[in-house]
């Protein structure tokens, strides 16, 4: 019985050295890569500086995106002997949580993405972000797509620049459009005829993932601008207006009749939008609303057939009886940089942010696919078609409405978000819809 | 404990000989293979799930098999993904934690179940009440706790972390076959002039094998998966764990869940060999504790 | 002999090892949790003393009680569920033949993360190709049920996921208590004449009564925190029909920037599942002089 023990204990303790060892060799060299204050004490002739910066570009999952990055840090470590630039990298996710955990004890890197409005009003409240204006004045004041950068301002300041702009078109399947003898419908009613075509002949009309239920608000947002033109669920949203607005109730009933109709995919408020889009992918669903972050999808990525991918196209959310202007658009910038107020090499970091932004927007779209919120110029760059479409639609855009839950703060974009499920589900009329979110905003205002 | 045992009466003599029972044990083979069935099926799944693209993970059958076999996706999963680098400090992580874990939690309910003192209880209670806390309420205190530690971004912080919330689910699992155990033998060592250390590694430690191995395999299971407090105070590359990989296919806005798989099905094969590995120790620890000493 | 086990030095060095490890990192959390709960913070920027009102506001929030609500649904369901596995348990510690390896094919889905897990029923509710709807469809069911876009549903199918998922879990713990049963009194037993039921109702379960009360502990606490599935594949929707405390509490921290708020859900979770412990420990230690 004894002779049991013995062993265990003795593997025990074998393996708690190996343990501490680990830990003893993390330590040793901590110091290196943690912090920049300790380096910068020791005097040889170039200042060492590290700018700590956290993406969510994963290579796995944003190859291109992630070889652009590791290109431009090259870059600039060529160009600035003695820094470095040391990256982070997370999924969406733990990005987000784990920039909230950072901030609550004020160790953000010295540079990290953000997104526009809601998500960094916070971040900005505390004092968190640096003011960037003065590298839009001097390095890049027309760089950017008019309204993008605006998009990252609290009270006339900037504190971040965006990456990239993206518009919200109708993604359809021309081929099954043609087997059932469907045009483009230009208005609503035009679109109702076509779902119920679909319906007719057990085609799913339109795929959503109202899961996720920024999807099914970018549908509500479009109606909202149709009914209520460019400026009322902004309106709403800012209180100079009201969620109670006529329009923007009306737009409420419109979502009900789609869905009373059987417009959406079967489930679709417990789908995921990967899992949404999978009935688009598969060409199993008609129609599909998503912005055109996903046109590598539709254009150049291999993993979907090319039959499929020939098959894609997007037209401009239809009309409602007349009213609205195609020109329109639910969109905007999606991440934008920031440079961490307390960052102990603010100014590098900003010089990096400056660098950074122009060359991706000299690179993204050739090499990744993204549209930056750089202007860019198409006539020196190879681009599928529909990229060149897009690009095109977007000089021509009158209006690009930021995503609702990106404007709102982000509690009350969470009751927007639920009351999208609820009004999708039928659980709620569209004046308590827009009670529900009407009183939300009103308490924030207080 | 055994109160219960004479009020059995002889009625049923040969019950294991009737047809009626042996149709009884065919029909429970039969739910029971059903049941071993949907509970074997989820790797088989995972397996053709780690060899789609997007476009087949979703939108098609889950039962269909892979139409043309992305081989690829593992290709990814250990360089894109990283699995080949992360993979050690997985297992050594998970390792030590899952020993610090057990041997704190014996001590711990040897002395409370087995030694004199006024303030078992209590301390007991303390350790319960650490079952109850959600993590994610725990992550901000956690955070800046390391932080004046110095101990962001160093192993020691996941590996302490997981051995604390760890602590009371062990100890409660523990606890409860403690207090079935025969103390008899422990009582005679002690008479028999034992130390406490003795008695402890040499008569109960041994004795408590089945108990050790699954709350190691209950423990290593956790660790092995765990990623929320990886994310959080882990940045750097040389540290992070195996589910960090997984994060490397989750992207903006589109994430790949081809090579989540391939990373999840290298990643099981380490736990099924040492869940089969332990789990024998359940029946032979028991075989070595009840020989009598 | 008493003396020997009343070691006061013994004691402290077998106990504080891993009191110091919780004190420092479970006690600390907590106490943070319950001070934050008492701030108007978002978790970023300076905090603002506000007494009691998150707790008051919490008393009056209908969305935190309807997630109360499910939490408890869960821990009833799971408490429940806890006789299945004991059944299953029971059966296999018999001298069946494969019983060895059938526990082992039982304990698979547990080791398996939650990442998987909930790949897998999102697949098998999928409303459209998903393999539940798929086979309804075969046996001629028409209008399949959307499982988790009803807000009828969506609870109940979440919940045969977990417990699916914990399956192993307690096999396993169930497993190993009754392998520390004497083979000499289940002898004893059928000599006696005891069929196979009987022996498991009358000599193996009072046997291990102690493990099934921590069991049910485990059982009550974990589900009142639990997360992981319920945040993977429905976020709580649609529209709150599946929100837990544990979800509501990360919504309102780390999504709506009211972590004062969300701390304060986080402490009155704890303390919903100190109560309930405590209940717990009255209704079953009341006949047995085992404490635990």
């Amino acid at each position: 019985m004894n002779k049991k023990a013995f062993p265990f204990i003795l593997g025990l303790i074998a393996i708690l050295m190996i343990a501490l060892a680990g830990c003893a060799s993390g330590s040793e060299d901590d110091g290196a890569s943690g912090s920049d204050d300790s380096d910068n004490e020791s005097g040889s002739d170039v200042e060492e500086k590290t700018i700590n910066f956290m993406h969510l570009w994963p290579e796995g999952s944003s190859r291109q995106h992630h070889l652009i990055v590791n290109d431009i840090i090259a870059e600039y470590e060529e160009a600035n002997p003695g820094i470095t630039v040391e990256t982070e990298i997370l999924g969406n996710e733990q990005y987000k949580e784990k920039l909230k955990v950072l901030s609550s004890s004020n160790e953000l890197p010295d540079v990290g993405m953000t997104w526009a409005a809601g998500f960094l009003d916070p971040y900005v409240g505390g004092d968190m972000f640096a003011p960037l204006d003065d590298i839009i004045e001097n390095d890049h004041s027309d760089s950017f797509v008019p309204g993008t950068a605006e998009a990252y301002a609290i009270d006339g300041t900037t504190y971040g620049l965006p990456l990239e702009l993206n518009i919200t078109p109708v993604m359809y399947n021309k081929a099954i459009f043609e087997e059932h003898g469907v045009e483009i419908p230009e208005t609503f009613e035009e679109l109702k005829a076509a779902v119920q075509t679909f319906v007719d002949n057990d085609v799913i009309p339109i795929t959503l993932g109202n899961k996720d239920s920024w999807t099914g608000s970018m549908w509500y947002m479009y109606l909202a601008d149709r009914i209520g033109g460019a400026e009322t669920l902004t309106n709403a949203i800012n209180r100079s207006g009201s969620f109670e607005d006529p329009a923007l109730v009306e737009a409420a009933a419109k979502v009900q009749e789609l869905v009373d109709m059987g417009g959406f995919v079967k489930g679709y408020n417990g789908l995921a939008n990967d899992e949404a889009k999978g009935y688009f992918i598969n060409e199993q669903a008609a129609m599909y609303l998503m912005a055109t972050w996903d046109l590598p999808q539709w254009t150049t990525d291999e993993n979907n057939p090319q039959e499929f991918r020939d098959n894609v196209g997007y037209f401009k959310f239809p009309t409602v009886d007349g009213k609205g202007d195609k020109n329109s658009y639910v969109g905007g910038p999606g991440v934008g940089l920031f440079v961490a107020e307390d960052s102990p090499v603010k100014d590098e970091a900003k010089d990096f942010v400056s660098f950074f932004v122009e060359k991706w927007g000299e690179q993204a779209v050739s090499n990744a696919g993204v549209i930056p919120a750089t202007k860019v110029d198409t006539e020196n760059v190879e681009l599928p078609d529909m990229y060149i479409d897009v690009l095109n639609d977007l000089n021509e855009a009158s209006n690009i409405t930021l995503y609702a839950d990106v404007q709102m703060s982000a509690s009350v974009a969470q009751v927007h978000l639920n009351m999208i499920q609820a009004l999708f589900g039928g659980e709620v009329s569209p004046e308590e819809f827009a009670k529900e979110q009407e009183d939300a905003l009103a308490a924030e205002e207080e | 404990m055994t109160k219960s045992n004479s009020s059995l009466k002889t009625k049923n003599k040969s019950y294991n000989n009737s047809l009626g029972n042996r149709i009884g044990l065919g029909l429970l083979y039969l739910v029971l293979g059903a049941v071993a069935l949907f509970q074997i099926y989820p790797l088989v799944w995972l397996f053709f799930f780690s060899l789609k693209t997007n476009a087949e993970v979703f939108g098609t059958s889950p039962f269909a098999l892979p139409k043309d076999p992305q081989w690829g996706n593992y290709l990814k999963a250990w360089v894109d993904g990283g699995v080949g680098a992360y993979f050690f400090n997985s297992v050594w992580v998970t390792v030590t934690a899952v020993i610090l874990t057990v041997l704190f939690a014996s001590f711990v309910t040897f002395a409370i179940t087995r030694m004199d003192w006024k303030l078992n209880k209590l301390v007991l209670g303390l350790f319960m009440v650490g079952l109850m806390v959600p993590i994610h309420s725990a992550l901000i205190p956690l955070f800046s706790f390391f932080l004046d530690l110095n101990l962001i971004d160093h192993p020691l912080s996941i590996i302490l972390t997981y051995t604390a919330y760890n602590l009371p689910i062990t100890i409660m699992i523990l606890l409860g076959f403690y207090y079935t155990l025969p103390r008899e033998v422990e009582e005679a060592a002690v008479m028999d002039g034992c130390s406490v250390h003795r008695i402890f590694f040499q008569i109960t430690l041994p004795m408590t094998m089945p108990v050790i191995s699954t709350t190691a395999i209950i423990n290593m299971i956790y660790n092995w998966n765990e990623f929320v407090f990886v994310n959080t105070f882990i940045s750097s590359d040389k540290y992070k764990t195996l589910t960090v990989g997984i994060q490397n296919f989750i992207g903006q806005y589109l994430t790949d869940w081809g090579a989540i798989g391939a990373t999840l099905m290298i990643s099981i094969i380490p736990v099924l060999i040492a869940f089969f590995i332990l789990s024998n120790r359940i029946v032979d620890g028991i075989a070595a504790g009840s020989v009598k000493g | 002999m008493k003396q020997v086990m009343s070691n006061k030095l013994i004691i402290a060095m077998y106990t504080l090892p891993a009191l110091i490890l919780i004190l420092a990192l479970v006690y600390v959390p907590i106490v943070m949790t319950g001070y934050y709960g008492l701030m108007e913070w978002d978790g970023i920027g300076a905090k603002t003393f506000i007494g009691l009102e998150n707790y008051i506001g919490l008393m009056q929030d209908a969305k935190f009680w309807d997630s109360a609500y499910h939490s408890f649904l869960l821990a009833a369901f799971s408490t429940l569920s806890l006789v299945g596995y004991l059944v299953i348990s029971l059966v296999l510690a018999n001298k069946l033949k494969g019983s060895e390896l059938l526990r082992k094919i039982y304990l698979i889905p547990m080791l398996l993360s939650s990442v998987a897990i909930a790949q897998l029923w999102l697949k098998i509710y999928d409303p459209n190709n998903g393999m539940l709807n798929s086979l309804l469809e075969i046996f001629g069911v028409e209008n399949t049920p959307t499982w988790l876009a009803d807000p009828k549903l969506v609870l109940i199918s979440i919940f045969i996921a977990i417990i699916w998922q914990y399956a192993g879990f307690y096999i396993i713990i169930y497993s190993a208590a009754l392998k520390g049963i004497p083979e000499s009194l289940v002898e004893a037993a059928r000599i006696d004449g005891a069929n196979p039921i009987q022996i498991a109702y009358k000599v193996k379960l009072p046997l291990i009564a102690g493990v099934i009360k921590v069991t049910i502990v485990l059982a009550i606490v974990g589900s009142l925190k639990y997360f992981d599935l319920i945040y993977v594949m429905t976020g709580g929707g649609p529209n709150g029909a599946s929100e837990v405390l544990a979800s509501y509490m990360y919504k309102e921290a780390f999504a709506s920037y009211n972590f004062g708020y969300g701390s304060a859900v986080g402490f009155a979770l704890l303390v919903i599942c100190l109560i309930i412990t405590w209940l717990v420990r009255k209704l079953t230690a009341s006949n047995e002089e085992i404490q635990y």
